[in-house]
């Protein structure tokens, strides 16, 4: 078992400290900043569940966003189902097409940059079907119309969406922690330390990487439910564009792989990073962008295990260390 | 260090003591005076995209309102609120809706009256959405689709022409033009960029153009970006169109018309209907002999205007281009202080309201007095552009143009 070192704690102290902080604030540009901050670490978790567990790269997770984020768009607007049927029907529509791709790919054994190539092209060809349509709205995207109302699935006040979206981040989290602690988990990990030992064990791996893909979409999806309900509005771009699928994995990677925290951890880092760089130059727009990359550049270089990774290495107990050794080996 | 030194330090380090604490006492007794002297300023946001795809439209347009602002306030501030000056608030929309949507909240809280933007529909769908949980004005200063006007927000304010009225005003244009020059374009060949504004567009022209009488020979949609439009030109010339209509951006709109130029492909005319290229003076600059002729149906100002002359100058010495991105956030700017003069008030219900009652024509955009109904200005037109020579010329309406249209394009050989 693994022990929490005091870098750790810290570290989810400090993000727990933050997210409460919120509620506090009376800034409204924080409340929003950390909203859209939010929304991107549920996608996050729902890379890291397949990317970071099963060691499956996504490049195209925005096909599961954009997916759910656009049925639950043309269900409402289109169709005038209600909000909330439609985000438990998106977020069905998204493990769909997520088991759909990831069977289609698994089938055909493609593993590594094959597969990062493939997840790429369903999003690609996600969004110009989606910018050709009239049902999705083509070029011009589909806006839904702005009534508060708990029945609308809108909040005039912000900080319910807030609480909202960090109960979602939580139920993301919390389905991580499920799968790490089942046999499902230690499957999709065996997998991602060697596929073919894992076969050779018995260990069924296209269902598992098939079922790990739409527990994923699923998470995406809701990820793609939030963001269409916060903003009120998707396009092609947004939806189906490689902003997202970049995003999706940026944040495990930076904050740590394969780790409950993670996804939360680097996606909040990286927000709050960016955020800063924007305040710190925000005569020259840009340069907050180089001064973004830089940053990035240097946590990849010097933190390779990830936000996470590093902050376990501080104040760690003997014996923690000597039982994390024991399990290195 | 000496004692001599020390001492001077000393004493002046008191004397120091003294005039600070002096000035502040009369400070604290002379304060009322000044803020009672100085008028307030009053904040005004600009939501750009600069960075981006878009940057290059933000960048001028958050210049255009930067040299309205400077204007004004050259010229006394709101003299309704005592001479208050504007400050602008800039924002960086970063070409993405949920940025500028995100954008609207850091502009609430520095406490705009009323913001400006942001060059693209998508992105002022988003913010204007965003904008009417704070009952924050939103001046469109482009935002074509008809779906900004079309959702009964309150705070939405599209100044300039959207893509219904554009493409009304290019086709009546084009059909008078044809009509004068004796009908001689028959076909037409439409060269899109298949994204959501070149694909609208082209299927928008395969609908009206036959109403007019001119068939289309050619529909050919292109990514962006693309940099090889030898095939395209090639295709053309077999169709061989009277008149060829290009809507992309502005790097394809150029190298497209360099294409047409080296495989001297001779068209009757070359007709944009909010041309990437069509109407930036960089193209005429770069690109000469391929931009001659050229005509747009744009967003573009009065320049007879005194304040359109003295706009192209600040914009010259600034060492910028004038572009349509410049003219619409300058006039946005100026819309927002008549309304700040007329209601003479920092509220932002009252900014809404004056806003919505605007006649303004003061403006450098060839409007008639503002009529906003259902956020859409009514009064808002295009213009034809023609380049000719090294300039832009207004050709169409003719009770603002500056030049004679040249229609068809004369034989260059």
């Amino acid at each position: 078992m693994k022990h929490t070192s005091l870098g750790e704690w810290l570290l989810y102290g400090a993000i727990c400290a933050y997210l409460l902080l919120i509620y506090l604030l009376p800034s409204q540009a924080w409340l929003g900043f950390t909203i859209n901050a939010l929304i991107v670490t549920i996608l996050s978790v729902a890379w890291n569940l397949l990317g970071g567990f099963g060691g499956q790269m996504s490049f195209g997770h925005a096909a599961l966003f954009g997916t759910g984020a656009y049925v639950t768009a043309i269900l409402q607007v289109k169709l005038g189902v209600n909000p909330w049927l439609a985000a438990g029907l998106a977020v069905v529509a998204a493990t769909l097409v997520a088991g759909f791709i990831g069977a289609l790919s698994f089938r055909y054994g493609l593993r590594g940059s094959y597969f990062a190539l493939v997840t790429l092209a369903f999003a690609e060809v996600l969004r110009i079907l989606a910018s050709s349509f009239a049902f999705t709205g083509g070029g011009q995207g589909i806006l839904v119309p702005y009534k508060a109302g708990l029945a609308n699935f809108q909040f005039a006040d912000r900080i319910t969406t807030y609480t909202l979206v960090l109960v979602m981040v939580a139920v993301a989290m919390l389905i991580t922690v499920a799968v790490q602690r089942s046999r499902f988990g230690a499957y999709l990990i065996a997998i991602r330390e060697n596929e073919e030992a894992a076969k050779a064990l018995g260990i069924d791996t296209f269902r598992t990487k098939v079922l790990a893909m739409m527990l994923s979409g699923a998470i995406g999806g809701a990820a793609g439910v939030a963001y269409l309900q916060t903003y009120l509005f998707i396009d092609a771009p947004i939806a189906y564009g490689s902003t997202m699928s970049i995003e999706a994995l940026l944040g495990p990677i930076i904050g740590g792989a394969g780790t409950i925290w993670g996804p939360v951890v680097g996606t909040l880092s990286l927000h709050l990073l960016g955020e800063g760089a924007k305040h710190l130059v925000s005569g020259a727009p840009g340069l907050n962008l180089v001064l973004y990359g830089v940053l990035l550049l240097v946590i990849l270089r010097y933190l390779p295990d990830g936000i996470v990774g590093f902050a376990r290495g501080i104040g760690r107990t003997g014996q923690a260390a000597a039982v994390s050794v024991k399990e290195a080996q | 260090m000496s004692h001599n030194d020390s001492k001077s330090f000393t004493l002046s380090r008191r004397n120091l003591l003294k005039a600070g604490a002096a000035t502040a006492f009369a400070g604290t007794i002379a304060a009322p005076t000044v803020l009672r002297a100085q008028a307030a300023t009053i904040k005004v946001g600009v939501l750009e995209p600069l960075t981006g795809n878009l940057a290059y439209n933000g960048t001028q347009a958050r210049a255009g309102a930067q040299f309205a602002i400077d204007a004004i306030n050259a010229a006394g501030g709101i003299k309704s609120m005592g001479g208050a000056k504007l400050e602008a608030v800039v924002a960086d929309a970063q070409s993405r809706p949920d940025v500028a949507a995100a954008a609207v909240d850091t502009l609430a809280q520095a406490g705009v009256v009323a913001f400006i933007g942001c060059q693209a529909s998508a992105l002022g769908l988003a913010s204007s959405q965003a904008a009417a949980r704070y009952n924050l004005a939103q001046v469109f200063d482009v935002g074509t689709a008809e779906q900004v006007v079309e959702r009964g927000l309150k705070n939405v304010f599209r100044f300039t022409p959207g893509v219904n009225k554009c493409t009304s005003t290019a086709l009546d244009n084009l059909k008078l033009l044809n009509q004068n020059a004796g009908n001689v374009v028959k076909t037409a060949a439409i060269v899109y960029e298949d994204g959501p504004f070149g694909s609208n567009m082209a299927k928008l022209l395969n609908e009206r153009l036959p109403q007019i009488g001119i068939q289309v020979v050619e529909s050919i949609g292109h990514p962006t970006p693309q940099r090889d439009f030898t095939n395209i030109v090639l295709r053309l010339k077999a169709a061989k169109p009277d008149m060829i209509i290009p809507s992309n951006y502005i790097n394809e709109y150029t190298l497209f018309a360099m294409g047409l130029r080296q495989q001297r492909l001779e068209a009757k005319a070359i007709y944009s209907i909010l041309g990437g290229a069509a109407s930036n003076i960089k193209f005429v600059r770069e690109h000469n002999e391929a931009a001659q002729y050229v005509m747009d149906c744009n967003h573009w100002y009065d320049p007879r205007k005194p304040e359109s002359q003295a706009l192209a100058k600040t914009a010259a010495a600034a060492k910028l281009d004038m572009t349509y991105d410049i003219m619409v956030a300058y006039a946005c700017i100026q819309l927002i202080a008549d309304s700040l003069e007329r209601s003479a008030s920092n509220d932002r219900e009252k900014m809404i309201e004056a806003l919505s009652t605007s006649t303004y024509s003061g403006s450098i955009m060839p409007y008639g007095p503002t009529k906003f109904v259902n956020g859409n200005n009514e009064a808002a037109q295009p213009v034809n552009t023609q380049i000719r020579g090294e300039k832009i010329e207004l050709v169409f309406p003719k009770e603002y143009a500056t030049a004679e249209a040249v229609f068809p394009i004369p034989a260059r050989g």
